[in-house]
């Protein structure tokens, strides 16, 4: 890029173009042209996540712009580390910070996170999900933050009523909160946060000990757009009930694994919140019974529902193919009594959908994907793991169809061949793809879907055993934003294959379980030139030494966590 | 008082063999009703003396309490008038009293050597009949004994007066030194109208209430013709005689025993438990009768239901109350008084903020103190969570305090300022019985109240180590008395009243 070139862009011009720029490659590519791009990106960046604690304070320094500090890869911070944050980071950078996220930063104190939430005034989302070890105190110091609106306080053990009332009293415009897994929480907590926090619209109490005297406060949120309750199994039909009549503007509800309640409990719900939008109720009902199929006729605003692990009729999916006819998201995982002639009629009204889950539906064959694939053009995710009966035949259709798909499950699909690939590889835009257990497919297909779907960022070729060193210098060569790729059991990969995986300078995931051909040298390739990766999965690779070890510790700076098994011996190394 | 002369009539008392006691010592136990004055003149005993009387009427009654009640209640009526006659230390009044007390001793050494007339006579005489006549003479000793008693304490120095102010246990024992002071003037002459002084709440409310009451009330009521002012006006509010109004005075409500053994003035809170103690202290108290439930009054006469009134004025449990709430049982008096009308004296050990004036209170609290304390920001705390939560709803900005540590609180000293004079009278009274200390809590908390020892050990064992005092009273409580247990066990305790009191000499010296 010459001189002259970037007189003429001037710097709003700039902000413009970067903004098209999303994936953090790009970005990167666009700081190291010259100075000036980079100091442009570095004002309008608002976003950092930071990998490595060392660099925070120079990061800090230099992106003074930043809303959204993502510190989850740092679970080393402690009350010390945000001292120094604090008192020698450049002076302004709490300013504008909206957004923390701390998840998993175990090492955290209360007094460390309340110094970080007071210093910062406009904060207004925190996240410290999975700080198992954080509690009352804890959630004491976040309830400083009296301008939050979102807190995510997912598997904070410790976390009791007690803290859930701080939290409930001081940060009274909350508008999302998670729960979940907080198991110390109990009525008491709920009830009180009902009727501190008005403005909650977005609640998640999953797996929470709460029983139906929870949802009698629940209900009395006005505001609330989201309730979340998964595997709360003290619940029972008397609370669904409380609901029917509360939560007036309610769009989404997920009462999955509550194993209490039944179809009467659900029928009253559903008849009190005609516009609901997104029901899930996995593992809840034994079967949709008629009643409640005929309620379900009345939410015409439903666009998704997932009820894996029930069982269903040809009637149900009949019913929602004729009057949901927003439908977007199907979730039919294990559900038992899906048929083709089923499928057949739910797609006949449903041309929107997006997103089908037919997981171990066994009974469905070529048919019924290749009229799912007709029918609905806009396909983005379809999965059919253990729908051993599907062949190439109707991959044809959806490779020729649905070329807005994205991501695919084949796994444990017995009938999935090269030609299958061949046929799949017209999905250009495919992301994700699952192709565990097809022990049926060699490099010449995986080297068409490579050479074909350029965006693929996650890739499963788990015991996929004919896979081999010439598959992946296809991948390598294809896939350059691979992200994820599980090759473990494909015995064939050596270390040449190693090679070509090191061209993946995207790869952050590694699973190579079992790979008994690869060694030390294979391992130091990769660790050379995978920068970011951060999962490594070395289990029984029995040929791998300390040299190998050694190459990763010095090499990979980034890797957080290693997987691996030698003998009798596990090492697992978070760095 | 001579211990050999007590000891004689010890003696004498078991021989058990009385014709009649001495015509002196007649008009004098006659004289001296006053410290007596719950009588209720029963038939059999009309001719006798007055003390005696009371005290074969008070065996015979089952509600000892009350009979008690009705004896303090003397000391409690004079109490304001008297103790600011006393403020100065007369020295004339201190010579009446000494020449009352040489009085007394003489009447004394007379019913000894009556008494060891006596023995010497055969045992003719019916069993009942000795009976009686045994009693007679240990109330006459009794009552000379209070006698000699409560002067010889109005001979204390004056110290005692200025502590009366504050003190009510001193007041009280003005009250004794008053009653016995006309005595000491006169005999026989100044007798009369002390007592007359003395109020009887149970009489008067059953005479207002129930005007066709049985004879035994009628001849209370001639007894005691002229009535305290402010107790006559009692009972004008109160619905017609549904019931029985009973009002015990304070000293009797916190009085930590209530049965004595008059052998060696254990005190017990039940009479059933007097008389299983009793078995102890000879076969004769082993018979059937002696232990069996003392009757209830006789059948005939109609039995009204009895309610208690609460002897602090204004209070809505007190009979002058406009809307008068009687209390159910004496418990319920006891509690009510305790819980309302006293200091919380007893402190909760574990938070040491919680204060109680039952013990049982405390024991209740300190079964649940400190499991589980919920905190608000406000510094309000409760015993359940969910009544913090309810708490937090409410208020505004209210939020639960997380603990940083075990919180400690200090422990709250007893106010010393603030003598209870309830608990005081109960300390006295407890310390009084050295040879039974009462229940460990209860002294602990007496001594925490009276705040002026800092050491509760020091000053247990120092009123342990006035020996000289309860040997004296052991040596006086050896006579058997046995059918007068109740009264003469107030007697013990109202006399035993000086004994602990620091400075002045200790009343065995007096006598």
């Amino acid at each position: 890029m010459s001189e002259s070139l970037l007189c003429v862009l001037t710097e709003d011009l700039l902000v413009r173009v970067l903004h098209h720029l999303h994936s953090d490659a790009d970005r990167k590519s666009w700081r190291l042209v010259c100075k000036h791009l980079n100091r442009v990106e570095s004002l309008t960046r608002t976003t950092i996540r930071i990998l490595r604690i060392e660099f925070l304070l120079a990061l800090l320094h230099k992106f003074r712009n930043i809303q959204e500090l993502d510190l989850s890869l740092c679970p080393r911070i402690d009350d010390g580390a945000v001292k120094v944050m604090l008192s020698q980071g450049s002076p302004g950078w709490t300013r504008g910070l909206k957004r923390l996220v701390l998840s998993r930063a175990t090492g955290l104190g209360h007094s460390g996170l309340e110094q970080l939430v007071r210093a910062c005034p406009l904060l207004e989302a925190v996240d410290v999900s999975h700080c198992w070890g954080f509690g009352d105190r804890e959630a004491a110091a976040i309830s400083c933050g009296t301008r939050l609106r979102e807190v995510n306080m997912d598997k904070c053990l410790g976390v009791t009523d007690i803290g859930l009332a701080r939290i409930a009293v001081g940060c009274s415009r909350l508008e999302r909160l998670s729960l979940k897994w907080c198991f110390e929480i109990s009525d008491l907590g709920v009830d009180l946060l009902c009727k501190k926090c008005f403005y909650l619209k977005v609640l998640d109490v999953s797996y929470l000990k709460v029983t139906s005297k929870s949802l009698r406060s629940i209900a009395s949120l006005l505001n609330l757009e989201v309730l979340v309750m998964v595997g709360c199994s003290l619940v029972d039909d008397v609370g669904l009930r409380y609901l029917e009549n509360g939560c007036p503007l309610l769009k989404t509800i997920d009462v999955s694994r509550c194993n209490c309640i039944s179809s009467s409990g659900l029928i009253s719900l559903v008849s009190g919140h005609v516009d609901l939008v997104q029901i899930a109720a996995g593992y809840c009902l034994s079967e949709l019974s008629g009643p409640l199929v005929h309620c379900l006729k009345n939410l015409e605003q439903l666009s998704v529902i997932r009820i894996d692990g029930v069982q269903v009729s040809d009637f149900f999916l009949q019913t929602i193919g004729k009057n949901c006819k927003f439908i977007v998201e199907l979730g039919l995982s294990k559900c038992i009594g899906v048929t083709n002639m089923g499928i057949l009629h739910l797609v006949s009204g449903c041309g929107s959908l997006k997103i089908l889950d037919l997981t171990c539906c066994r009974s469905i064959t070529d048919a019924a994907i290749s009229t799912i694939a007709d029918t609905c053009p806009d396909l983005v995710c379809l999965r059919l793991e253990s729908c051993d009966m599907v062949t190439e035949n109707c991959i044809y259709h959806l490779g020729s169809s649905c070329l807005l798909l994205e991501e695919l499950d084949l796994t444990d699909c017995s009938g999935i061949n090269d030609i299958a690939l061949k046929y799949l590889s017209g999905c250009s835009e495919l992301v994700r793809l699952k192709l565990g257990l097809c022990t049926n497919i060699s490099n010449i297909g995986l080297s068409q879907i490579a050479y074909n779907c350029r965006k693929m960022a996650e890739l499963d070729l788990y015991r996929c055993v004919y896979i081999g060193d010439d598959g992946l210098a296809a991948l390598a060569s294809g896939c350059k934003k691979l992200m994820k790729l599980n090759v473990s059991y494909c015995n064939r990969i050596t270390d040449k294959g190693m090679e070509y995986l090191s061209h993946l300078g995207e790869l952050s995931e590694l699973e190579m379980r079992g790979l008994s051909n690869v060694t030390s040298i294979g391992i130091k390739a990769v660790a050379l030139s995978c920068k970011r990766l951060a999962d490594l999965d070395l289990k029984h690779c029995e040929k791998i030494d300390d040299s190998g070890f050694w190459a990763l510790a010095f090499y990979s700076q980034n890797l957080r966590q290693k997987t691996c098994y030698a003998g009798n011996t596990w090492f697992l190394q978070p760095v | 008082m001579d211990p050999k002369g007590s000891l004689c009539s010890n003696n004498w008392a078991r021989s058990a063999c009385l014709t009649s006691p001495g015509n002196g010592l007649q008009t004098n136990m006659s004289s001296d009703p006053s410290p007596f004055c719950g009588v209720r003149v029963e038939a059999p005993f009309k001719d006798f003396n007055q003390p005696s009387t009371n005290q074969s009427l008070l065996m015979a009654e089952p509600n000892k309490d009350i009979k008690i009640s009705d004896i303090e209640n003397c000391p409690l009526t004079d109490s304001s008038s008297q103790t600011g006659k006393l403020q100065d230390w007369d020295p004339n009044v201190m010579l009446n009293n000494l020449s009352f007390l040489e009085e007394k001793i003489h009447q004394l050494q007379g019913l000894v050597h009556l008494i060891d007339n006596k023995k010497c006579q055969p045992f003719a005489q019916p069993d009942a009949l000795v009976t009686q006549e045994q009693q007679l003479i240990t109330a006459d000793l009794t009552s000379i004994i209070v006698q000699l008693i409560s002067t010889a304490g109005s001979l204390l120095p004056s110290v005692r007066h200025t502590l009366a102010n504050t003190s009510p246990l001193v007041s009280q024992l003005s009250q004794l030194r008053g009653l016995n002071l006309p005595f000491g003037s006169g005999p026989s002459g100044g007798i009369q109208p002390q007592n007359n002084n003395v109020n009887k709440v149970f009489d008067q409310s059953t005479q207002n209430d129930v005007p066709n009451n049985c004879e035994l009330e009628q001849n209370n009521m001639e007894e005691h013709e002229t009535k305290d002012e402010e107790d006559v006006e009692e009972g004008e509010n109160l619905p017609p005689g549904s019931y029985e109004i009973l009002q015990l005075e304070k000293e009797e409500i916190l009085a930590p025993h209530t049965h004595f053994c008059t052998i060696c003035g254990k005190g017990f809170k039940r009479d059933a438990n007097l008389r299983m103690h009793m078995r102890g202290h000879g076969d004769e108290y082993k018979t059937p009768a002696a232990l069996a439930k003392p009757h209830k009054e006789t059948g005939s006469e109609p039995k009204l239901i009895k309610r208690y009134s609460c002897p602090y004025a204004g209070c809505k449990r007190n009979k002058d109350h406009k809307k008068f709430q009687p209390l159910k049982t004496i418990l319920c008096v006891k509690n009510h008084y305790k819980r309302t009308h006293c200091d919380k004296s007893y402190t909760c050990s574990r938070c040491h903020t919680k204060k109680f004036s039952v013990m049982a209170d405390l024991k209740t609290h300190e079964k649940h103190c400190g499991k589980d304390k919920w905190l608000c920001s406000c510094g309000t705390t409760f015993s359940r969570k969910d009544k913090l939560f309810g708490h937090i709803a409410l208020f505004q900005g209210h939020t639960p305090a997380i603990p940083l540590e075990e919180t400690k609180v200090p422990a709250v000293p007893t106010d010393l300022d603030s003598k209870d004079n309830t608990c005081d009278k109960v300390g006295n009274m407890n310390f009084c019985f050295g040879s039974n200390p009462p229940n460990e809590n209860e002294v602990q908390n007496i001594m925490d109240v009276k705040g002026n020892i800092d050491d509760p050990i020091n000053y247990f064992s120092s009123l342990n180590f006035e020996g000289c005092n309860f040997g004296g009273f052991n040596e006086f409580s050896q006579s058997p008395f046995e059918d007068s247990d109740a009264s003469f066990s107030f007697l013990m305790s109202g006399s035993f009243n000086y004994a602990p009191k620091p400075g002045g000499e200790s009343t065995s010296d007096n006598l």
